[in-house]
C-alpha cells in the first residue's frame, strides 16, 4: 500500500472535495491510503500527488471516476430506519396524491426524487411502498428517479441485484418473497419494481435545475459529508426543485437548522419531514 | 473463532460414523442425522452454524432439500454437500440455490476442516458486523430523537420571535400593549 505523505493530505482532501463535494478532514488519512493505494498503483503513480495530477490532466475522466467510486460510501440499506417509508405511506404519499388527483383525476402525474441514490435500496424500497399502496397503478404516473456521484453505484442500482447481507438488514421477508428472484447467494428485484425507477448519475454539487420540479424529494445521509457551507448551497438548491407544496425528507440525524431557513420543519408521529415556508 | 456447531447427514452408515469420529475429534460440536427426514426434524428443533449433507439420500427429502429447508429456518445456516464426482452438476446447481460448497467423495478431512473453519470466521465476523450495527442503530436512534426534538423547538421557537418581531413592529398600538403580547407570546413558548 502506498503510503501518504503529511504534505499530500491538504491536497487530496481538497481534490475530492471539488470532486465529490465530500469534505474528509486530515485525520481520515487511512481512508485516502486504504481506497486509493490500489488506483494508484493500478495508474502507475509512485504518491498521492501523482495520482491527483494524473486524474486532472485525465481527459476520459476515467481516474477521476474511480476515485469518486473509490471514495463515496455506499451503506445504504432496503427501508433503512423504517421512519422515513412509514412517513411516506401514512402522510406524505397519500397527501401528495390527494393534492395532484385534485389537479388531474384521469393521469395524476408524481415525481419522486432520491438524490443520493447509492445502490438503489432507497428508491426500491419507496417504489415497494407505492405498490403496496395503490396497487392499482394505470390512473397514475409515477417518476421515481434516482441520482447519485457513483458510476459504481448507479450501475448496481439500474441491475436491482443484491448480495443476502446487503438484502437481509431491514427488508421484510414478505417482501422479499414478493419483490424479488434468488439467484444463488444474490436477490434480484422483479422487473415490475425495476421498471418503475430510473437511475442517473449526477454531482449535486453541479447544478440540478434541468431535472424540473420534483413533488417529494428523499436527500438523507449525504450532505453529512459536505462542508456547512456547501451543505447551505445543496439545500438551496433542492428548495428549488422541490414544488412550493412538495416534501422533503432529510437523513434521522440531520437537521437543517442553520443550513437551509427556506425550510420549515414538521413532524408525524416519530418522524421529520421539511416543507417551503 | 467460537467452535461451529455442525448437522452431519447421510444414509450412509459408515460415512456417518467416520464424519461423526472425525468431526468430534476435531473438537467441533457435531450431531448426525439419517436421513431429510430426521435431518429435518432436528434443524426445526437445535441451532446449527453449518449444515454437512449427502446430495442423494433415500426418500423425498435429499441434500437439496435439506439445503432449502435449512435456508427456510435460518438463512445464516451455511451448507456443504457431499457428492459422487458424478452428481458434480447436480452440486453447482445446489450451489446456485445458496449451498456454501460442496465436497467430493471421498471425503478428504483436511479439506473439509479447511472449509468448516473457513466458514466458521466469515460467521463469526458477520456476526461482530452484526454486533456493530446494533451498536450503530442504537446511538443513531437516540441521537435522531434528540436532534428532531431540537429541531421542532427551534422551529416553535423561531415561530415565537417572527410573531413577537410582527407585533412589536406594528405602528398604531401603544408600546405597553406591545410589550404585554410580546410576554405572552414567550410564556407560551
Amino acid at each position: 500500500m502506498i503510503k501518504i505523505a503529511p504534505a499530500e493530505l491538504t491536497l487530496i482532501s481538497q481534490y475530492i472535495q471539488t470532486i465529490t463535494g465530500i469534505y474528509l478532514d486530515q485525520s481520515k488519512s487511512y481512508l485516502f491510503e486504504t481506497r486509493l493505494s490500489s488506483i494508484a498503483e493500478a495508474q502507475g503513480c509512485a504518491s498521492y500527488q501523482q495520482l491527483v495530477h494524473k486524474s486532472r490532466q485525465d481527459p476520459s475522466k476515467k481516474i477521476e471516476k474511480d476515485i469518486i467510486d473509490a471514495i463515496t460510501t455506499n451503506e445504504t440499506l432496503f427501508f433503512r430506519d423504517k421512519g422515513p417509508f412509514e412517513l411516506l405511506q401514512h402522510k406524505i404519499l397519500p397527501e401528495v396524491i390527494d393534492l395532484r388527483s385534485a389537479q388531474a383525476p384521469l393521469k395524476t402525474r408524481i415525481k419522486i426524487w432520491s438524490a443520493a441514490s447509492s445502490t438503489g435500496q432507497e428508491l426500491y424500497s419507496i417504489a415497494i411502498v407505492i405498490k403496496e399502496l395503490l396497487r392499482e397503478l394505470s390512473n397514475y404516473s409515477f417518476t421515481l428517479f434516482g441520482t447519485d456521484i457513483s458510476d459504481a453505484a448507479i450501475a448496481q442500482a439500474s441491475y436491482g441485484k443484491y448480495n443476502r447481507f446487503e438484502i437481509e438488514r431491514g427488508l421484510d421477508k414478505i417482501y422479499l418473497q414478493k419483490y424479488f428472484t434468488l439467484f444463488g447467494d444474490s436477490w434480484k428485484i422483479k422487473d415490475e419494481i425495476r421498471g418503475m425507477v430510473n437511475f442517473k448519475k449526477l454531482n449535486l454539487m453541479q447544478p440540478f435545475t434541468s431535472l424540473g420540479k420534483f413533488d417529494i424529494i428523499f436527500c438523507r445521509n449525504v450532505a453529512i459529508y459536505f462542508t456547512l457551507e456547501d451543505r447551505k448551497k445543496l439545500f438551496n438548491k433542492l428548495a428549488d426543485s422541490l414544488a412550493d407544496d412538495g416534501y422533503l425528507v432529510i437523513g434521522s440525524t440531520e437537521s437543517l437548522t442553520g443550513v437551509c431557513p427556506r425550510f420549515v420543519a414538521k413532524r408525524h408521529l416519530r418522524s421529520i419531514f421539511y416543507q417551503k415556508k | 473463532m467460537k467452535n461451529p456447531s455442525i448437522l452431519a447427514v447421510d444414509d450412509d452408515p459408515v460415512i456417518r460414523h467416520l464424519l461423526e469420529q472425525r468431526l468430534k475429534k476435531a473438537h467441533y460440536r457435531v450431531q448426525v442425522a439419517e436421513d431429510g427426514y430426521v435431518a429435518e426434524k432436528m434443524l426445526r428443533t437445535h441451532t446449527y452454524d453449518i449444515v454437512l449433507t449427502d446430495l442423494m439420500m433415500p426418500g423425498d427429502i435429499g441434500g437439496i432439500e435439506v439445503l432449502e429447508i435449512a435456508k427456510e429456518i435460518n438463512s445464516r445456516i451455511e451448507v456443504i454437500l457431499i457428492t459422487a464426482h458424478s452428481s458434480v452438476d447436480t452440486a453447482v446447481a445446489a450451489m446456485k440455490k445458496g449451498a456454501c460448497d460442496y465436497l467430493e467423495k471421498p471425503i478428504n478431512f483436511d479439506e473439509l476442516f479447511l472449509r468448516i473453519d473457513k466458514i466458521a470466521n466469515m460467521q463469526t465476523i458477520l456476526r461482530s458486523a452484526q454486533d456493530l450495527q446494533v451498536a450503530m442503530d442504537t446511538t443513531e436512534n437516540v441521537a435522531s430523537s434528540t436532534i428532531q426534538n431540537l429541531e421542532m423547538q427551534v422551529t416553535g421557537l423561531q415561530n415565537s420571535l417572527d410573531r413577537i418581531e410582527n407585533i412589536l413592529r406594528e405602528d398604531h398600538v401603544p408600546d405597553d400593549i406591545k410589550i404585554h403580547h410580546a410576554l405572552d407570546i414567550i410564556a407560551e413558548s
